[in-house]
């Protein structure tokens, strides 16, 4: 993202921007919103066939898993024991970290629970997945290294009420405008119990130590039981610990160099897993385009013919017979979404003709959703799509669902029209949008127990 | 890139000068650069193995294939060739039948039942449908012929996973069918495959052999572990 064609400041500049800011806040917070729901709605459609699908006596029994995983070393809790009651613990935990992750509780925490909560899951029964299934399995780790709570999280509206709670007491402009700059980083930034930086503004946080405490006790069990190998383990008390550091640093030495160096590694690892994210993206897109080409049905142009007539992939046989009348339609539809995939990875230079295959691929999953019988792979795939929205779009959904948000509050508890227009005031977004404290009225404070959570669906 | 510009940082503020790397002093200047070196080194290391896992064999990963399926398995493992290059272009029905020993010491065939044909009017009219009506079979079958030969034997320890999972998948879903004779003792199982080409589109001039094609597995017996799909 750094531009190298302009010397000599480019690359200082560019330097500057990967180490000092977590990059497209809205994109990853809209990611996400989108891996976790589509993991969540997949759970709850699930919930009556789990056993089935992945429980310890299911047709892929426990023991054929087993089998299977001393050959290929994939990560799953559910291979830890047998029981019935620990698979539903793992089942448990898998629905409401994924909730909890969406709605941006605690999100550095509960991104590491939805990744080993979502790989356990996946990994126990890998000939029950599809592609979908495979989309969430990455994304749940690159997820991990990512600030995705910066905005449009629990976290983040936190962070706000600190930092305004902070302001109150300090008003004297310096403090105020420190503050505005670590706020945000706060908000969704890589450990996570360090939400209370500073002391005396608010009363200190106490959720966070215990949540971490108590993480800490549990693989700690788990490491002296040796169910971990030595990679994950390695993996999983590097991000404990450094949770744990960053928390000790916010409190004892919040403007301290070793805390800023925290940042700027917290900032680097943000924005290499958002890259990595967007080619996995192009990558995906790459694939599925590049192969097609080579095949015979693609270039007579009746490949989207065939799926519409498998009985596995044709929920509604009545409209696959209408579509598959027209064939000129079938041919202009089979060679538009090779060229669609094919194209994409390059269209993302120009911005324009970016956004408008970005709503064409975006359509065609939700097409393919319906037609095809996919929701899950859809949904999944539609997530992926979004980490390319353009912010500015983003930020007018995230302004308007708040206004909705605040009209249909005002309406349930009937109170008059004007206080649901201050809301819905320009600041609205600030507070849950950049943690801005000094852009947030007064009285535009969200009820208790009422999450901004804005849902975010990225239709196109 | 040009969206990502307005989202600068969590505080919607530029980054000042005092900030990032360049508000370290030197030692720290030191740390962070190094820790920059090797996130980017990692991070080209991991998109180059994707790339080469996701690409054709070629030179290059014919060279260092092992390096990459070390790198790339299990966790990173990644299938995007969803009907491609060409899409499937037949239906593959698996059917299941079984032996059973009666109360009174005769021996009981069931017809053959078409489990493929179960999942597909589940599929039918469904906007959700569950990866135990449209992947577990499907995928099992699938499993089973890419790790058996023609004859049906299995190569090694997968070939012989699948075939427990392919007996297991019948001994539940012929016993949803069958369970009123609880006392019945399940003795084995037999599973076939009706593969049926698709016909292409009539304005396409192709014509396909109607005729299915069956592929019949030997019976298997079943042991009491298969059982234990049924006590649920």
């Amino acid at each position: 993202m750094n531009r190298l064609d302009r010397p000599p400041t480019a690359l200082p500049r560019g330097l500057g921007r990967i180490t000092s800011a977590a990059l497209g806040p809205y994109q990853t917070a809209v990611i996400r919103i989108g891996f976790s729901a589509t993991w969540l709605l997949f759970l709850l459609r699930e919930l009556p066939h789990r056993h089935e699908l992945y429980g310890p006596q299911g047709p892929w029994s426990w023991e054929l898993a087993h089998r299977l995983i001393l050959d290929n070393q994939a990560f799953t809790a559910l291979m830890w024991t047998d029981g019935r009651v620990w698979f539903e613990c793992v089942y448990g935990l898998a629905i409401v970290s994924s909730v909890l992750l969406m709605l941006g509780w605690r999100t550095r925490t509960m991104s590491v629970l939805f990744m080993v909560t979502a790989l356990s899951v996946l990994n126990r029964s890998v000939f029950v997945g599809d592609g979908g299934d495979n989309v969430i399995h990455l994304m749940a780790m690159y997820l991990v290294l990512t600030r995705c709570g910066q905005v449009w999280s629990l976290d983040a509206r936190r962070a706000a009420r600190r930092a305004r709670a902070r302001a109150d007491g300090f008003p004297e402009p310096g403090h105020d405008a420190d503050g505005f700059s670590e706020q945000g980083h706060d908000a969704g930034s890589y450990p996570e119990p360090g939400q209370e930086r500073g002391s005396a503004a608010a009363d200190p946080d106490r959720v966070g130590p215990v949540l971490w405490w108590i993480l800490g006790l549990s693989l700690s069990l788990v490491t002296f039981l040796g169910h971990l190998g030595w990679g994950w383990a390695l993996i999983l008390w590097t991000i404990w610990s450094a949770q744990g550091l960053w928390w000790l640093l916010g409190r004892r030495a919040p403007d301290s160099q070793p805390r800023a160096l925290c940042d700027v590694v917290g900032n680097l690892l943000h924005n290499a897993a958002l890259f990595v994210i967007m080619v996995e993206a192009c990558l995906i897109y790459a694939t599925a385009g590049w192969y097609k080409i080579q095949g015979s049905r693609w270039q007579d142009g009746t490949a989207v013919y065939y799926p519409l007539h498998l009985d596995y992939f044709s929920p509604w046989p009545a409209l696959s017979q209408l579509l598959s009348t027209h064939g000129t339609a079938i041919m202009l539809i089979t060679y538009g979404t090779v060229i669609v995939q094919v194209a994409f990875p390059f269209t993302l230079f120009n911005r324009r003709v970016k956004n408008v295959l970005l709503a064409a691929m975006m359509i065609e999953h939700a097409v393919i959703a319906v037609l095809l019988g996919l929701p899950f792979f859809s949904l999944a795939m539609i997530a992926v799509d979004a980490v390319f929205l353009p912010t500015t779009f983003l930020r007018r959904i995230g302004k308007r669902a708040a206004r909705a948000r605040s009209a249909l509050s005002t309406r349930t508890r009937g109170v008059p029209g004007q206080r649901g227009s201050t809301r819905t005031g320009p600041g609205q977004d600030e507070a849950y949008g950049t943690g801005a404290p000094q852009a947030v009225p007064s009285d535009a404070e969200p009820p208790p127990g009422d999450p901004p959570q804005v849902d975010v669906s990225p239709r196109s | 890139m040009d969206g990502y510009e307005q989202g600068r940082g969590a505080g919607g503020r530029p980054p000042g000068p005092r900030a990032g790397i360049a508000a370290l002093s030197p030692p720290y200047q030191v740390a962070a650069a190094l820790v920059l070196a090797v996130v980017a080194l990692v991070t080209c290391v991991h998109l180059a193995m994707v790339f080469l896992h996701v690409a054709p064999p070629n030179t290059v990963s014919k060279q260092h294939g092992q390096a990459v399926d070390d790198w790339v398995y299990p966790e990173f493992e990644q299938n995007w060739k969803l009907f491609a290059p060409n899409p499937l272009q037949q239906n593959v029905a698996v059917e299941a039948r079984a032996k059973f020993r009666t109360e009174d010491g005769g021996i009981r065939h069931t017809e053959w039942h078409g489990l493929s044909a179960q999942d597909g009017a589940a599929i039918d009219g469904n906007l959700v449908p569950s990866h135990t009506q449209q992947n577990q079979l499907r995928r099992a079958w699938d499993y089973y012929t890419s790790t058996h030969d023609t004859q049906n034997r299995p190569n090694g320890t997968r070939g012989e996973l699948s075939e427990e999972y392919l007996r297991r998948i019948a001994v539940l879903r012929i016993g949803r069918e069958e369970p009123a004779r609880s006392t019945d003792d399940f003795l084995s199982v037999q599973v076939r495959s009706v593969t049926t080409n698709v016909q292409p589109p009539s304005w396409s001039g192709e014509k396909l052999d109607p005729k299915p094609v069956i592929r019949l597995l030997p019976w298997w017996n079943v042991t009491s572990q298969d059982m234990e799909v049924r006590d649920r």
